[in-house]
């Protein structure tokens, strides 16, 4: 069996891209087999289908994992793993009456939205403000330019994360 | 009635107001999805991800109740706060329709 791994990173807002990401590489003959280490995409060959590929975010199901993959495997979508928070899920287009996604009202969509809020930009930001911002603020005495640098840099990256977060937010909620 | 569940559940989304109206009878999830596709020939399928998120929500809220579990299914029944928010429910969606028909 021909196997091949990618080297992909989607930052968790981008759940999308990632799903189209994995979308195009099975209508391409590359059938996903699981995502391991850091953001390392294992693929192997396959006939060329299209598959439509789900991800969901609820720590709950993860706590309550039977009934929960149950509940998708009943309606036709198969579980394929975890990873970092969420949840994989794959169903081929041919076997979908019309276009189909796991979430069916956006009142759902935002609600996973907010399910990764809490689970992971909250601890974002406490560590944001309990770490970062301190030590760029401490750093700023100028005695060490490579720890305002550091601290600098991760202060922006935090900002960006924030922002992102908050647009994706708002077009979701706008969509309504 | 609290300001919580009426701020959330009047109005409620569609998702919602078909898992209330189908557990009058003790069903599960996916049993839901069948019965609602039935019920309006097929034109609105409940997703499996919007379905559980729901059903854990609304039995936080008390709205629904854990029966049992079959076969790695959990069956919910409606409680009275449950039935009662439906009730509100059904006698606003009554009037929309009644006053659609009288203008229109």
């Amino acid at each position: 069996m021909q196997t091949k791994k990618a080297l992909k990173f989607f930052s968790i807002f981008e759940y999308e891209k990632e799903q189209d990401y994995l979308r195009n590489m099975h209508k391409s003959g590359w059938k996903f087999v699981c995502i391991s280490g850091f953001c390392v995409y294992h693929f192997e060959k396959c006939e060329p289908e299209d598959v439509i590929y789900q991800l969901d975010y609820n720590q709950e199901g993860i706590a309550h994992k039977d009934e929960y993959i149950k509940m998708f495997e009943d309606c036709g979508w198969e579980y394929l793993q975890d990873y970092v928070g969420y949840s994989y899920f794959r169903k081929p287009a041919a076997q979908m009456a019309g276009s189909e996604e796991i979430f069916c009202d956006d009142d759902s969509r935002r609600q996973m939205m907010s399910r990764v809020f809490k689970g992971r930009i909250l601890p974002a930001f406490a560590i944001f403000f309990c770490v970062i911002i301190p030590n760029f603020l401490m750093s700023m005495d100028g005695q060490n330019y490579a720890a305002t640098a550091i601290f600098g840099l991760l202060t922006g990256i935090y900002l960006g994360c924030f922002g992102l977060f908050a647009y994706k937010y708002m077009s979701l909620k706008k969509r309504r | 009635m609290d300001q919580h569940i009426k701020k959330v559940y009047v109005p409620m989304t569609e998702t919602a107001f078909y898992i209330l109206l189908c557990l009058r009878k003790p069903n599960h999830g996916y049993g839901i999805v069948q019965k609602v596709e039935k019920l309006t020939d097929g034109i609105i399928r409940l997703a499996p991800g919007t379905m559980y998120g729901s059903l854990s929500k609304m039995e936080k809220d008390g709205l629904i109740k854990f029966v049992r579990e079959e076969d790695k299914r959990k069956i919910y029944i409606i409680t009275d706060l449950g039935s009662e928010v439906l009730e509100i429910e059904r006698r606003r969606i009554e009037r929309l329709y009644r006053i659609a028909q009288e203008e229109i």
